[in-house]
Protein backbone atom coordinates (compact mmCIF):
# COMPACT_ATOMS: atom_id res chain seq x y z
CA UNK A 1 0.00 0.00 0.00
CA UNK A 2 2.60 2.38 0.99
CA UNK A 3 4.59 1.10 -1.97
CA UNK A 4 1.76 2.43 -4.71
CA UNK A 5 0.93 5.61 -2.71
CA UNK A 6 4.93 6.82 -2.71
CA UNK A 7 5.18 7.79 -6.51
CA UNK A 8 1.53 9.70 -5.73
CA UNK A 9 2.71 11.76 -3.03
CA UNK A 10 6.50 12.19 -4.48
CA UNK A 11 4.35 13.72 -7.94
CA UNK A 12 1.98 15.45 -5.72
CA UNK A 13 4.70 17.17 -4.17
CA UNK A 14 6.81 18.12 -6.74
CA UNK A 15 3.57 19.70 -8.66
CA UNK A 16 2.92 21.61 -5.25
CA UNK A 17 6.26 22.96 -5.74
CA UNK A 18 6.46 23.64 -8.97
CA UNK A 19 2.80 25.38 -9.57
CA UNK A 20 3.68 27.25 -6.19
CA UNK A 21 7.17 28.98 -8.00
CA UNK A 22 4.54 29.55 -10.47
CA UNK A 23 1.80 31.49 -8.81
CA UNK A 24 4.49 33.70 -6.68
CA UNK A 25 5.85 34.13 -9.75
CA UNK A 26 2.56 35.72 -11.31
CA UNK A 27 1.34 36.69 -7.92
CA UNK A 28 4.32 39.33 -7.08
CA UNK A 29 4.15 40.44 -10.73
CA UNK A 30 7.24 38.97 -12.31
CA UNK A 31 5.94 37.97 -15.25
CA UNK A 32 3.15 40.90 -15.34
CA UNK A 33 3.50 44.10 -17.31
CA UNK A 34 6.93 46.54 -18.21
CA UNK A 35 5.75 48.80 -15.22
CA UNK A 36 5.08 46.16 -12.73
CA UNK A 37 8.38 44.69 -13.47
CA UNK A 38 10.29 47.93 -13.16
CA UNK A 39 8.03 48.19 -9.61
CA UNK A 40 9.03 44.86 -8.43
CA UNK A 41 12.79 45.48 -8.98
CA UNK A 42 12.38 48.81 -6.97
CA UNK A 43 11.16 47.01 -3.99
CA UNK A 44 13.78 44.17 -4.53
CA UNK A 45 16.57 46.58 -4.48
CA UNK A 46 15.64 48.29 -1.58
CA UNK A 47 14.78 45.50 0.17
CA UNK A 48 18.21 43.85 -0.63
CA UNK A 49 20.38 45.46 1.63
CA UNK A 50 18.54 45.64 5.29
CA UNK A 51 17.89 41.52 4.63
CA UNK A 52 21.64 41.01 3.77
CA UNK A 53 22.51 42.71 7.11
CA UNK A 54 20.12 40.83 8.93
CA UNK A 55 21.92 37.29 7.20
CA UNK A 56 24.95 38.96 8.34
CA UNK A 57 24.24 39.74 12.23
CA UNK A 58 22.44 36.14 12.22
CA UNK A 59 25.84 34.64 11.28
CA UNK A 60 28.06 36.91 12.61
CA UNK A 61 30.12 37.48 9.87
CA UNK A 62 31.14 40.79 8.92
CA UNK A 63 31.08 42.11 4.94
CA UNK A 64 32.77 45.29 4.84
CA UNK A 65 30.78 47.90 2.38
CA UNK A 66 30.61 48.26 -0.95
CA UNK A 67 32.67 51.58 -2.14
CA UNK A 68 30.76 53.34 -3.74
CA UNK A 69 31.71 54.16 -7.52
CA UNK A 70 31.00 58.14 -8.59
CA UNK A 71 30.64 56.91 -12.22
CA UNK A 72 27.50 56.92 -14.20
CA UNK A 73 27.28 54.84 -17.16
CA UNK A 74 24.30 56.81 -18.29
CA UNK A 75 26.49 59.65 -17.81
CA UNK A 76 29.46 58.34 -19.30
CA UNK A 77 27.57 56.90 -22.40
CA UNK A 78 25.86 60.18 -23.22
CA UNK A 79 28.48 62.00 -23.04
CA UNK A 80 31.08 59.55 -25.07
CA UNK A 81 28.16 59.63 -27.45
CA UNK A 82 28.37 63.35 -27.89
CA UNK A 83 31.83 63.82 -27.79
CA UNK A 84 32.10 61.17 -30.87
CA UNK A 85 29.43 63.08 -32.86
CA UNK A 86 30.68 66.23 -32.25
CA UNK A 87 34.45 64.81 -33.45
CA UNK A 88 33.12 63.36 -36.31
CA UNK A 89 30.80 66.70 -37.50
CA UNK A 90 34.04 69.29 -37.16
CA UNK A 91 36.39 66.40 -39.11
CA UNK A 92 35.92 67.08 -42.91
CA UNK A 93 36.75 71.06 -41.54
CA UNK A 94 39.72 69.97 -39.54
CA UNK A 95 41.02 67.59 -42.48
CA UNK A 96 40.80 70.70 -45.23
CA UNK A 97 42.57 72.84 -42.13
CA UNK A 98 45.61 70.44 -41.32
CA UNK A 99 45.97 69.50 -44.87
CA UNK A 100 45.75 73.13 -46.22
CA UNK A 101 48.66 73.35 -43.33
CA UNK A 102 50.46 70.25 -44.40
CA UNK A 103 50.68 72.26 -48.36
CA UNK A 104 51.61 75.54 -46.98
CA UNK A 105 54.62 73.80 -44.86
CA UNK A 106 55.78 72.11 -47.70
CA UNK A 107 55.42 75.33 -49.96
CA UNK A 108 57.63 76.83 -47.20
CA UNK A 109 60.06 74.20 -47.27
CA UNK A 110 60.43 74.20 -51.22
CA UNK A 111 61.33 77.83 -51.02
CA UNK B 1 7.16 61.53 -27.56
CA UNK B 2 10.12 64.06 -25.51
CA UNK B 3 13.35 62.86 -25.17
CA UNK B 4 12.50 62.48 -20.79
CA UNK B 5 9.76 60.35 -22.00
CA UNK B 6 12.07 57.97 -23.95
CA UNK B 7 14.52 57.42 -21.45
CA UNK B 8 11.91 57.05 -18.77
CA UNK B 9 10.74 54.10 -21.06
CA UNK B 10 14.09 52.78 -22.13
CA UNK B 11 14.95 52.69 -18.05
CA UNK B 12 11.66 51.02 -17.37
CA UNK B 13 12.56 48.43 -20.31
CA UNK B 14 15.78 47.51 -19.14
CA UNK B 15 14.49 46.84 -15.42
CA UNK B 16 12.18 44.62 -16.93
CA UNK B 17 13.77 42.88 -19.01
CA UNK B 18 16.66 42.08 -15.75
CA UNK B 19 13.00 41.24 -13.97
CA UNK B 20 11.87 38.57 -16.47
CA UNK B 21 15.51 37.02 -17.03
CA UNK B 22 15.81 36.30 -13.39
CA UNK B 23 12.05 35.16 -12.83
CA UNK B 24 12.70 32.68 -16.21
CA UNK B 25 16.07 31.86 -14.57
CA UNK B 26 14.71 30.99 -10.96
CA UNK B 27 11.44 28.80 -13.06
CA UNK B 28 13.48 26.97 -15.26
CA UNK B 29 15.70 26.26 -12.47
CA UNK B 30 12.62 24.91 -10.34
CA UNK B 31 11.49 23.23 -12.94
CA UNK B 32 14.64 21.73 -14.04
CA UNK B 33 15.28 20.14 -10.75
CA UNK B 34 11.92 18.97 -9.91
CA UNK B 35 10.73 17.71 -13.61
CA UNK B 36 13.37 17.17 -15.98
CA UNK B 37 16.32 15.35 -13.65
CA UNK B 38 18.65 18.66 -13.84
CA UNK B 39 19.05 19.15 -17.19
CA UNK B 40 19.94 22.29 -18.77
CA UNK B 41 17.09 22.73 -21.63
CA UNK B 42 14.47 24.02 -19.18
CA UNK B 43 16.89 27.14 -17.83
CA UNK B 44 17.44 27.86 -21.14
CA UNK B 45 14.07 27.41 -22.15
CA UNK B 46 13.44 29.97 -19.33
CA UNK B 47 16.03 32.59 -20.24
CA UNK B 48 14.59 32.68 -23.28
CA UNK B 49 10.58 33.27 -22.37
CA UNK B 50 11.39 35.64 -19.95
CA UNK B 51 13.56 37.52 -22.57
CA UNK B 52 10.62 37.28 -25.28
CA UNK B 53 8.13 38.81 -22.89
CA UNK B 54 10.47 41.17 -21.75
CA UNK B 55 10.49 42.17 -25.58
CA UNK B 56 7.22 42.14 -26.19
CA UNK B 57 6.44 44.39 -23.21
CA UNK B 58 9.27 47.03 -24.51
CA UNK B 59 7.42 46.50 -28.06
CA UNK B 60 4.18 47.38 -26.57
CA UNK B 61 5.42 50.41 -24.32
CA UNK B 62 7.31 51.97 -27.51
CA UNK B 63 4.37 51.57 -29.79
CA UNK B 64 1.85 52.60 -27.23
CA UNK B 65 1.71 56.31 -27.98
CA UNK B 66 1.49 55.74 -31.61
CA UNK B 67 -1.08 53.01 -31.69
CA UNK B 68 -4.90 54.01 -33.08
CA UNK B 69 -7.95 52.28 -31.71
CA UNK B 70 -10.53 51.87 -33.95
CA UNK B 71 -13.80 50.66 -33.08
CA UNK B 72 -16.15 48.90 -35.78
CA UNK B 73 -19.48 50.19 -36.81
CA UNK B 74 -22.49 48.05 -37.51
CA UNK B 75 -24.46 48.48 -40.17
CA UNK B 76 -28.32 48.83 -39.35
Amino acid sequence: MAAKLFPVIKLVTKVSVAGGALYVAYDTGLLGSGEKGAEVLGKAKAAIPPALQEWMKYFGVEVPAPPKIDLSPKETWNTGVQKSVSALSVAPTKVCEYTNQGIQYLKNLSK
Amino acid sequence: MSEKELGRKWDRCLADTAVKLGAGLGLGIVFSVVFFKRRTWPISFGLGYGLGMAYSNCQHDFRSPYLLHGHVVKEQ
